[in-house]
């Protein structure tokens, strides 16, 4: 159990993160909060992503001078597709301010409890 | 050439479209429009049936389940050329009762389409299409029975159309359930359950066929209304008498019960429902739908009420009479449903001339009406005394065979309750004829209309009337064709 | 041929393209029938891709000459072929709808936006289907899910805004733990391709057993938000009742759709059955289908807003593709996609008559739509035949899927599940047709109502019926579309 921990602390640390997020998001009442909260999960989720692609002691995949065989180096594609997701949370975000500004002219607050009537259907 | 066969189904169908069409047929051209279609259709009915006699025609073939084909063999045949044949006297019949009625395009169209329905539900094949007609059936009554759009009229046909769901959905089930095992719902004499399949030793499929063949005795037994499902029957009552008549005496009820019968002879068979041990869980209900029927209608006041309590019972019998699983009483049961239909419907008849011409819907307005109705009455008591079973009316050809079947089935029980249940129906129907022409009561309200003259109803009414009435004797008296016919179709089921 | 290969990439490239030539354009006639055109041209591209595949039953576009497992395909089988027609179809009949009467229901400088929106989102939606790379997914539902806020938020009153909200929200939740899920499913195996990663965790299943549940986890609620799976529906009925009724009728039809087929792919396709049946996922998703079978209609019972019904409504017939996965066995799965197609079409029939019901009277509640049959017979008889179908009334494709799925239930094992199937559909009964009968018949009413006086002229019905007139087929033609659907099912 703890050389687990030990030897994947960067996922659980990321993992805790994500949680923290995902509660944030789902609990938190006040809007803005809710995307700062998806945020810190999309970002976790960034770095549980990278961490997976970093391997201890290579380098990154860039040939300079001679190719020193495939295992000298981290594989590249976490880290590209972690690019792509960062603008897709990027877009998610600002998406998400603008219709909080809209909610905001429309109902005079930010804060969803006062406005969602809380019937379960 | 044998998808002519379809022609008596997608005629009144397709009559039903132009119906609707008022630039086609005018106002003044409806009725004969009509008359022509379900004369003709009787006629193409009659042809094509004796042109392709048991073919197999197949509407539409998706896969083994998903199967709708048309096979007439000579139960539907016989079911077929009653519901249209009555379906010509009732259309006469409407034409004068209607008059006083609103929306008479609507009901003819949904008229006409009915008269397809039921055809389709007479020729269906295997389980499947039939189900398809049965819940067509449902859609194409529906606005009859709302015929006069009163809140009173809504609610029966909130309570038929939820009653008629949950048999289908019952019915759907056991389709399911049977067809789980068979892999196959088409009907043939002496059914396609065979025990042999599975050895009869898998507990499991035991237990699923019979809960199969409950469910679907039971979701039929809504529209033939059986005892804890009758009860939209007397509501639906609301509807103008001709509906009333023809699809609460015949076309709906009926189709109940043939479905009962394709069940029972041409998907299980005899002997599988035998082995099943079904008819022990069905027994008591069926008994107690004849005796409370009767009773029931005992202490009706309104005279179609009165009529339909007294259909519930009837149609104990047919039912009583194919769940004894014996030649004898399915040759009743058969009987007894062409001479209820025609009995039945002739009753309400009358019922709906008196109310036409005098107003009066209750039993106890109708002391001494016999005298200024005359024909009428006498139709009204020459149907009541066939339908108590007295010899030699048909009534008692058909009881005398349901009397047969329940003493072969060595319980005496049923013998009793069909024995009651005739006096019953002799002490709830025979009154009303008696008093009718015997009453020495004072009539003020009776004497206010008409002047005293005659009240009998013009002949397009009153000529359906006297027909039925001379098939009805007629049938009391020369039986043997009709019972010849039926004993033919009994023998290729056992 | 080989050229058609890539026509599946190419319909999408259109879509994305015209998209965003709409916001130059001026005058909204010319951005109307560019989107039409565009639609069309779809439309008949994806007809031609399942005519392609229907040929040679599985084809494969590369995108970029690189090849799987790294770079990214889109594999496309009978199963994909089939719900991209769906989507193609569906959303050319509601933006023909929209052309007539959009811009009565959202302000005028805003429908240029809704065309854009409306590629976008079949765009994205088809990308979901098509693509065979997980996190190229990933992107296109976040694309989905954004350009679906914007149809609900066009509308701009306040519940609107309200209902985006929410949605956007739950929506997010959602697509984090997709993302969650496809890291781990990554960690484990390093492939991010459907079929790589299928064949990786084969062999490292052992040792995983743990991290394999709670990636399945995270999928199933994940892509169940938005697929509105019964508990997690919650953000539905106010986004699709809110919604103006083209949006509605698109989201409800198809934009829902889109992650159950995702779901089915990464469920059976990835991870296998091999895996699942270790697990309780199945059994999970069967139990939440059940009982948004039920109480997704016991909730649309009780409504009085006609939409919100209808919204309701869809969350039960979710309920009928979950159970019919939850099921596991390959009949429930040919069922469950094709009562993808089934509640698709007649769905959007729904919405897109109710929307019509609203325009024309200015009524959203049931009771005021007593009578409707008479100022318009044609519209409430779709609507009809949509109810009809839902009811499960035999060849229409509601039937068609309730009585498969049954022999499906009976084929697991547990006649239960028949109950369940069969009282939904007493349940929908209980709800379609008061609707139907008052309309028709509510004499009540009728005083001052005047026959077929707030029709639409038929030209503008012309979608609608088509939408029927193609469920219809669906349900008549359901044994070859049932039989090619199950040539594509994954082996058990």
């Amino acid at each position: 159990m703890i050389s687990f921990l030990a030897s994947h602390y960067f996922q659980i640390g990321t993992v805790i993160l994500f949680g923290v997020g995902f509660m944030t998001l789902l609990l938190n009442n006040n809007l803005i909060r809710k995307i700062i909260g998806l945020n810190i999960m999309d970002t976790s989720i960034f770095l549980f992503f990278i961490t997976i692609g970093y391997t201890g002691g290579r380098e990154a995949p860039i040939i300079n001078g001679a190719f020193k065989g495939i295992d000298a180096y981290v594989t590249p594609i976490p880290t590209g597709l972690m690019l792509t997701g960062i603008v897709v949370a990027v877009s998610t975000t600002a998406f998400a301010l603008a219709l909080t500004i809209l909610f905001y002219e429309r109902f005079g607050t930010i804060d969803l409890s006062e406005v969602m009537d809380s019937r379960g259907d | 050439m044998t998808f002519l066969i379809v022609l008596p189904i997608f005629l009144p169908w397709l009559a039903s479209i132009f119906a609707t069409q008022s630039r086609i047929i005018t106002e003044k051209r409806l009725k004969p429009y009509v008359a022509v279609v379900v004369i003709t259709n009787f006629i193409v009915l009659f042809t094509v049936v004796s042109l392709f006699p048991k073919v197999r025609f197949h509407l539409l073939m998706v896969n083994r389940f998903i199967d709708i084909y048309l096979r007439p063999d000579s139960l539907g045949i016989l079911f077929a050329v009653l519901a249209s044949l009555l379906w010509i006297f009732t259309t006469f019949y409407a034409f004068e009762y209607m008059k006083h009625e609103n929306r008479v395009r609507q009901f003819f169209v949904f008229f006409l389409f009915t008269l397809g329905v039921t055809i389709g539900i007479a020729f269906s094949g295997n389980m499947f299409t039939l189900y398809i007609f049965y819940e067509l059936l449902t859609l194409a009554t529906f606005p009859l029975v709302i015929h006069a759009g009163s809140e009173e009229a809504l609610a029966s046909g909130k309570k038929y159309i939820i009653y008629s769901f949950s048999g289908a959905t019952l019915v759907l089930l056991g389709m399911l359930l049977v067809f789980s095992i068979t892999n196959d719902l088409s009907f043939l004499p002496g059914g396609i359950v065979n025990f042999s399949h599975f050895g009869g030793t898998d507990h499991n499929e035991f237990i699923m066929l019979l809960v199969g063949y409950l469910s679907l005795f039971l979701g039929f037994g809504v529209k033939a209304a059986l005892a804890p499902f009758h009860s939209w029957l007397p509501n639906a009552m609301v509807a103008p008498t001709p509906v009333s008549a023809l699809l609460h005496a015949v076309a709906v009820v009926k189709s109940g019960i043939f479905s009962l019968m394709r069940t029972t002879y041409f998907l299980f068979g005899p002997v599988s429902v035998a082995m099943l041990g079904a008819s022990n869980y069905l027994l008591p209900i069926i008994v107690l739908t004849i005796v409370m029927g009767s009773l029931m209608a005992l202490h009706q006041d309104n005279l179609k009420k009165r009529l339909a309590y007294s259909t519930i019972s009837q149609l104990g019998y047919i039912i009583l009479g194919i769940a004894l699983l014996n030649q004898d009483a399915f040759i009743g049961a058969l009987l007894h449903l062409i001479n209820h239909a025609v009995i039945k419907i002739t009753l309400f008849f009358v019922a709906g001339a008196i109310y036409y011409q005098t107003g009066f819907k209750y039993v106890h307005q109708l002391d001494g009406i016999g005298k200024r109705m005359k024909v009428t009455m006498i139709c009204f008591g020459l149907s009541v005394i066939s339908l108590i079973g007295i010899p030699p009316t048909n009534g008692f050809v058909s009881k005398w065979y349901l009397a047969l079947g329940a003493l072969k089935a060595h319980n005496v029980l049923y013998a009793v309750a069909l024995l009651l249940s005739a006096f019953l129906t002799a002490a709830y129907l025979l009154p009303i004829a008696v008093q009718a022409f015997f009453s020495k009561k004072e009539t003020p309200e009776l004497d206010a209309i008409g002047e005293g003259k005659s009240l009998d109803p013009s002949d397009t009414m009153l000529i359906p009337i006297f027909l039925l009435t001379a098939i009805v004797i007629l049938l009391g008296i020369l039986p043997n064709p009709i019972v010849s016919i039926v004993t033919r179709i009994a023998g290729e089921v056992f | 041929m080989q050229g058609l290969h890539l026509t599946s990439l190419l319909s999408i490239l259109i879509l994305m393209i015209t998209a965003f030539i709409m916001p130059v354009i001026k005058q909204r006639q010319l951005v109307t029938k560019i989107s039409l055109a565009t639609m069309g041209v779809v439309l008949v591209m994806l007809a031609l891709v399942a005519v392609d595949v229907a040929r040679v039953e599985h084809y494969t576009a590369t995108i970029g000459h690189y090849d799987a497992p790294f770079g990214i395909t889109f594999d496309i089988g009978p199963i994909e072929a089939v719900v991209g027609v769906l989507f193609a179809f569906v959303s050319t009949m509601v933006v023909w709808y929209a052309s007539f009467g959009i811009h009565k229901e959202i302000k005028e400088n805003r429908v240029k936006l809704f065309y854009t929106l409306i590629h976008l989102l079949l765009a994205s939606l088809l990308g979901i289907v098509f693509t065979s790379d997980l996190f190229n997914s990933f992107v296109f539902i976040e694309v989905s899910t954004l350009a679906a806020c914007g149809l609900i938020a066009i509308k701009d009153k306040p519940e609107n805004i309200k209902a985006t909200m929410k949605y956007l929200i739950l929506s997010s939740l959602g697509s984090g733990l997709v993302l969650m899920g496809i890291a781990y499913l990554y960690s484990m195996t390093g492939h991010l391709n459907m079929r790589a990663i299928h064949e990786t965790l084969q062999v490292s299943v052992a040792g995983n057993e743990r991290a394999i549940l709670v990636s399945l986890t995270m999928f199933t609620i994940g892509l169940g938000i938005k697929a509105a799976m019964f508990p997690l529906h919650i953000w539905l009925p106010d986004a699709h009742a809110s919604a103006p009724g083209p949006s509605s009728a698109i989201l409800s039809g198809i934009v829902i759709k889109a992650p159950v087929v995702l779901l089915f792919k990464v469920l059976f396709m990835v991870y296998g059955h091999e895996i699942l049946k270790d697990t309780v996922i199945l059994n999970l998703i069967l139990i939440f289908g059940a009982t948004g079978m039920i109480m997704g209609s016991l909730f649309a019972r009780v409504q009085t807003d006609l939409k919100r019904m209808v919204a309701y409504s869809s969350v039960a017939q979710m309920g009928y593709i979950f159970f019919g996965f939850g099921l596991g066995n390959a009949m429930g799965m040919t069922i469950a996609i094709y009562h993808i197609l089934a509640h698709g079409l007649t769905k959007s029939c729904l919405f897109l008559s109710v929307s019509s019901f609203i325009e024309q009277t200015g009524q959203r509640d049931i009771d005021n739509m007593r009578g409707i049959g008479r100022e318009m017979p044609i519209t409430l008889a779709i609507f009809s035949l949509g109810g009809l179908s839902m009811v499960g009334i035999p060849m229409l494709p509601g039937f068609v899927s309730k009585w498969n799925l049954a022999l499906a239930a009976i084929d697991y094992g547990q006649i239960f599940l028949l109950l369940i199937i069969l009282a939904s559909s007493l349940l929908n009964v209980s709800y379609y047709f008061p609707i139907i009968i008052n309309g028709y018949f509510g004499n009540a009413n009728l005083e001052g109502k005047i026959y077929k006086s707030k029709m639409k002229p038929v030209r503008e019905l012309v979608p609608l019926i088509l939408l029927s007139i193609m469920m219809v087929i669906v349900g008549f033609g359901s044994g070859p579309i049932l039989d090619w659907i199950a040539s594509a099912m994954p082996s058990l």
